[in-house]
C-alpha cells in the first residue's frame, strides 16, 4: 500500500501543477465569480438562473478537468520513461495504476472543493446565507465529485489501450451518452413502436455506459418545489453504484495494463 | 563465479498490424558474472534497450530464458535487489532532488531521509538537493538518477547510456561512481555508445547487431592481438622481398621500412631477420587494438555476412526455393525501442 500512496501523492503533486488544468480551473472560478452579474431578471428568476448557471459551470469544468487530467496520465509516464524507473522497483502494475487513479481523484477532489467553495461564497454574497440552500449546493457538488470519479475511471480504462486524443473523445462521448442522452436511450429502449433490434441496441448501450445522469441532483436545489424521496437511501445507492462501476473499470484497466507492453 | 544475468536463446519479436513481424532480439545468449562491470554495446536499434526491458520484466520475451540473480526476470522479489537508470530519464520536475529520492525510497518501503541525503551527498549533490529538478543540468539529473538507483543498495544495476550527452567532467564523475560500485561488489550492466568509457571501466563486453550477439568476452581477450609497428633503416632488397612475401610491409621507401607484427613471435622473428640482413631497427611501437576497432569490425562483419545471406535467399527465391521463415510470434505487440 506504501507504493500506491506514494504514487498517488506524486500524481497529485504533478496534477495540481499542470498549467492546462490550472487554466481551466481559473476560467471556471472566473465564471463563477462573474455569474451573478450575468442576468437582469426578477429576484425569484434570478436565483433559479444563478443556480443553474453556477452548477452548470461547476459540472462542465469538472468534467473537462477530469478528462484532461486522466487521458494523458499513463501515456505521459511511458513517453517520459518515468514508468520504467517505477516498474523496475518492487511495484506491481496494478499498484501503479491504482496509485495514478487515486492521485487523479485527489486532484479532482481538491479542484472541485475549490470551485464549490467559490460557488457557495458567491451565492451567499448575492442571495444571502440561506444555510439550507448552501448545504444543498454542497450536496450537489459532492454528487458531481462521485460522477467525476466515475468519469476518471472511464478515462483511465481507455488510456490503457488507446491514444490520448482518441481517449479524449471516447471518454467525452461516454460522458455525453451517460448524461445528456441517457433519457433518449431509455425512451428508445422502452418504445414499442421501434424494431426489436434497435431497442436491444439501446438497452445494451444503457447497460454498458455508466448512468452519469443520475448524479445530476441539481433540480432539487434549482426548483424549490422538487424533492428527492428517501434522500439518504438515494445518495447511498448512488455512491454504491459509483464504487461498483469504478471497481469494475479499474479491474478491467488493470487486467489490460498488466498484459500491455510499455 | 556465479552468474548475475543469464539469457538462453532469448527472442523478442514484435507483431505488427497486417501480419508483418520484426525480430528485435534474436537468440541472444548472454552471461554476466557477479561483481563485474559488463558493457552491452550495439548500434542504434540493435535491441539493447529491448533486452534490458526484458531483463527487468517490463516486457516479456517471445521465447527463450532470461534469468536475473538466479531467478526468472520479472520476479518482483528480484526488483528489491536490482535497480535501473534509463536513458535520458525524466523526473517529476516540481520535486527537489531530495524529494525525488525520498519518493523512490518509499516504493521500497524505506523511510530513511538521512540515507536519501547521504546518497545525494555521494553523487555530489549535497548543495543542490533542495533545488527543484527543473533547475538541474543534464549531469545533475543523471547523478540524481544514480542516487535513486542506489536507494535499495542493489546487487545489480542496469545503466542505459549513463554518460550519454554529458560534458567531460560529468563523464568522469559518473565513470568514477560506476567504478566505485564494482569496488562495493555490485554488478553493473551498462548499455552505452560511449566506447571509450566502456573500454576504461568494463571487465567484459557483448556486442549485438540487429538483435544478434556478434561478440562477447573479456575486454583483455577481445582486444588481444594488437599490432606492433617496427621501423627499420638500411633494409636490403633481399630482406624486404622476404617480408613482402609474408605480407608484413606497411611501407618501404629509400631503405626505410615500416612493418606490422600481429604477435610477439612474429615480432622477434622479424627483428632477427632485419638485424641479420644488416638493417638497423629504429623503433618498435605497440599499436593496441581499441574497442572502437573491435566494435566496427564485429558489426561490419556481421552486416556483410547478413548481406550475403540475404543475397543467397533472394537467389533462392528467384529459383523458386523456399524463403527464410519468419520466426513464430508467441507474444508481443508494439514497436521496438
Amino acid at each position: 500500500m506504501n507504493a500506491v500512496l506514494s504514487i498517488a501523492r506524486t500524481t497529485l503533486g504533478e496534477a495540481i501543477r499542470r498549467r492546462v488544468l490550472l487554466v481551466i480551473l481559473l476560467i471556471a472560478l472566473l465564471l463563477l465569480v462573474i455569474a451573478p452579474g450575468m442576468n437582469g431578471l426578477t429576484a425569484r428568476q434570478s436565483q433559479t438562473v444563478l443556480l443553474s448557471l453556477i452548477l452548470g459551470v461547476l459540472q462542465l469544468s469538472s468534467a473537462v478537468i477530469a478528462i484532461v487530467l486522466t487521458v494523458y496520465m499513463i501515456p505521459n509516464e511511458v513517453e517520459r520513461r518515468t514508468i520504467y524507473t517505477i516498474l523496475s522497483k518492487p511495484v506491481l502494475r496494478w499498484q501503479f495504476l491504482l496509485g495514478k487513479y487515486l492521485g487523479a481523484v485527489s486532484a479532482l477532489g481538491l479542484m472541485i472543493m475549490l470551485m464549490t467553495g467559490t460557488m457557495i461564497a458567491v451565492f451567499a454574497a448575492f442571495q444571502g446565507p440561506n444555510v439550507e440552500t448552501l448545504a444543498s449546493l454542497a450536496r450537489v457538488a459532492m454528487m458531481y465529485f462521485v460522477q467525476m470519479c466515475l468519469l476518471a475511471a472511464v478515462a483511465i480504462f481507455f488510456s490503457t489501450f488507446v491514444q490520448p486524443v482518441v481517449n479524449f473523445f471516447l471518454s467525452g462521448g461516454v460522458y455525453l451518452v451517460g448524461t445528456v442522452f441517457g433519457s433518449l436511450f431509455a425512451t428508445i429502449a422502452e418504445s414499442q413502436q421501434l424494431p426489436q433490434l434497435v431497442r436491444l441496441a439501446a438497452q445494451l448501450v444503457m447497460l454498458i455506459v455508466p448512468n452519469f445522469g443520475q448524479y445530476n441532483v441539481q433540480n432539487s436545489v434549482i426548483n424549490s418545489g422538487a424533492q428527492i424521496v428517501g434522500e439518504g437511501i438515494y445518495y447511498t445507492n448512488l455512491a454504491v453504484y459509483g464504487i461498483v462501476y469504478i471497481s469494475i473499470l479499474l479491474l478491467g484497466a488493470m487486467l489490460i495494463f498488466d498484459r500491455r507492453e510499455v | 563465479m556465479s552468474l548475475a544475468i543469464e539469457t538462453i536463446d532469448l527472442v523478442k519479436t514484435y507483431k505488427h498490424r497486417g501480419g508483418a513481424s520484426n525480430t528485435v532480439v534474436d537468440n541472444l545468449n548472454l552471461q554476466v558474472e557477479s561483481g563485474e562491470i559488463f558493457g552491452f554495446l550495439g548500434p542504434n536499434g540493435a535491441g539493447k534497450t529491448t533486452t534490458i526491458k526484458m531483463l527487468l520484466g517490463i516486457i516479456g520475451q517471445t521465447s527463450g530464458v532470461a534469468n536475473v540473480l538466479g531467478r526468472e526476470a520479472g520476479d518482483i522479489e528480484i526488483h528489491k535487489r536490482i535497480s535501473y537508470l534509463p536513458e535520458k530519464p525524466y523526473y517529476y520536475e516540481y520535486m527537489s532532488g531530495l524529494e525525488l529520492v525520498i519518493f523512490y525510497a518509499s516504493l521500497f518501503g524505506i523511510r530513511d531521509n538521512d540515507r536519501c541525503k547521504e546518497l545525494l551527498r555521494r553523487v555530489n549533490l549535497a548543495n543542490d538537493m533542495n533545488r527543484p529538478l527543473s533547475t538541474y543540468s543534464k549531469g545533475m539529473q543523471q547523478r540524481v538518477g544514480l542516487a535513486q538507483s542506489l536507494i535499495n543498495n542493489p546487487e545489480l544495476l542496469f545503466l542505459d547510456e549513463p554518460t550519454g550527452g554529458l560534458d567531460p567532467i560529468a563523464h568522469i564523475e559518473i565513470r568514477d561512481l560506476i567504478l566505485q560500485f564494482r569496488e562495493e561488489g555490485k554488478t553493473v550492466f551498462i548499455s552505452s555508445h560511449e566506447l571509450s568509457d566502456v573500454e576504461r571501466i568494463c571487465d567484459r563486453v557483448a556486442i549485438i547487431n540487429k538483435g544478434q550477439l556478434v561478440a562477447q568476452g573479456r575486454l583483455t581477450d577481445l582486444l588481444a592481438g594488437g599490432r606492433v609497428e617496427v621501423t627499420a633503416e638500411g633494409v636490403s632488397d633481399a630482406v624486404s622481398d622476404s617480408l613482402r612475401h609474408e605480407n608484413r610491409i606497411v611501407s618501404f621507401k629509400d631503405g626505410r621500412l615500416i612493418l606490422d607484427a600481429p604477435d610477439s613471435d612474429d615480432l622477434n622473428g622479424m627483428i632477427d631477420a632485419l638485424r641479420n640482413g644488416g638493417a638497423q631497427v629504429v623503433s618498435v611501437i605497440p599499436r593496441r587494438k581499441r574497442l572502437e576497432d573491435l566494435f566496427i569490425e564485429a558489426v561490419a562483419e556481421d552486416d556483410t555476412a547478413k548481406g550475403r545471406q540475404r543475397g543467397r535467399m533472394t537467389d533462392g527465391n528467384s529459383d523458386g526455393t523456399k524463403s527464410a521463415e519468419v520466426e513464430e510470434v508467441k507474444t508481443g505487440e508494439g514497436d521496438p525501442s
